[in-house]
């Protein structure tokens, strides 16, 4: 593939595939501090109408980085990140729990950086990220 | 509740935290991320692990009496961050929220607010995030 030193719109970068289980909301949860019982209790969940426990946001936002962050190696290279979260990832209580799978495409590249447009799909057509874009340093 | 009127308004800082490469390789694998950057002698932080610190800073909104805002009725919509660099281990950073944008309808409003996180005098993040906040119908009529 291409080097990201020199990428060009329309590229494509590896893409990768996401699994959450209910373990990885509990470590997220300690992690972070975000203690939210939405992300630990499906009674919890159950009160906002929500079908069982959804995955943090950030947990979503933050794996899908890596999509950028595989691509170019050092993090210190992100200089923006932004997404809306436009559906919850919901996580069953199964060993297997869900999947989403991230796609990344290079949309624009000047002044030595680089505009990536990013998907996040639940399932085969659920957008769980809207307008994800990240910009990243060439240099 | 909150509304316009509210719009520029800031918080005092949060106490300093010190970023430790404990916490770093913490973060980064709950991501499940092995990426070499987040592990060794002087790490920097998963780019996200900013919402950790910026989220800090929200205390102020929540505790504010004038905007009856509460965490438990809050979604988050949006979120945005801007680096000068990633935070790294050592870094004492303190966080600063400001009140940039409120638009309310009946019992809701979208709030959006900035995080300033800075070490050594520095902002080396900010941090943007949309929250849809709801009140509860029979506090609004």
């Amino acid at each position: 593939m291409t080097d990201f030193h020199a990428p060009e719109p329309g590229q494509e970068l590896p893409e990768l595939t996401l699994r959450f289980t209910r373990a990885d909301l509990v470590r997220y949860a300690g992690a972070s501090g975000d203690f939210n019982p939405i992300h630990w209790s499906d009674r919890a969940a159950a009160v906002l109408n929500l079908e069982s426990v959804i995955a943090h946001g950030m947990l979503t936002m933050g794996r899908a980085l890596r999509v950028v962050t595989n691509w170019v190696g050092d993090p210190d290279r992100v200089v923006s990140y932004g997404v809306r979260f436009t559906k919850p990832v919901p996580v069953p209580d199964t060993d297997e729990g869900v999947e989403v799978r991230v796609t990344a495409t290079v949309k624009a590249v000047a002044d030595g950086r680089a505009t990536i447009a990013i998907d996040a799909l639940l399932g085969e057509s659920t957008k769980v990220l809207g307008s994800a874009t990240a910009e990243v340093r060439l240099d | 509740m909150i509304s316009d009127a509210h719009v520029g308004r800031t918080y005092p800082p949060t106490e300093p935290y010190v970023v430790s490469r404990e916490k770093i390789a913490e973060f980064a694998d709950a991501l499940g991320d092995d990426n070499p950057a987040y592990r060794g002698d002087a790490p920097v932080a998963p780019p996200t692990f900013a919402a950790v610190l910026a989220a800090k800073a929200w205390g102020g909104l929540f505790g504010d009496p004038e905007l009856d805002m509460k965490l438990s009725q809050t979604i988050h919509a949006d979120q945005r961050f801007e680096w000068t660099r990633q935070l790294r281990a050592g870094d004492a950073v303190t966080a600063m929220l400001s009140i940039d944008k409120v638009r309310a309808r009946g019992n809701t409003a979208f709030v959006t607010v900035s995080v300033a996180l800075d070490a050594a005098g520095d902002t080396v993040c900010r941090a943007i995030s949309t929250l849809l906040h709801t009140w509860p119908e029979e506090a609004t009529a």
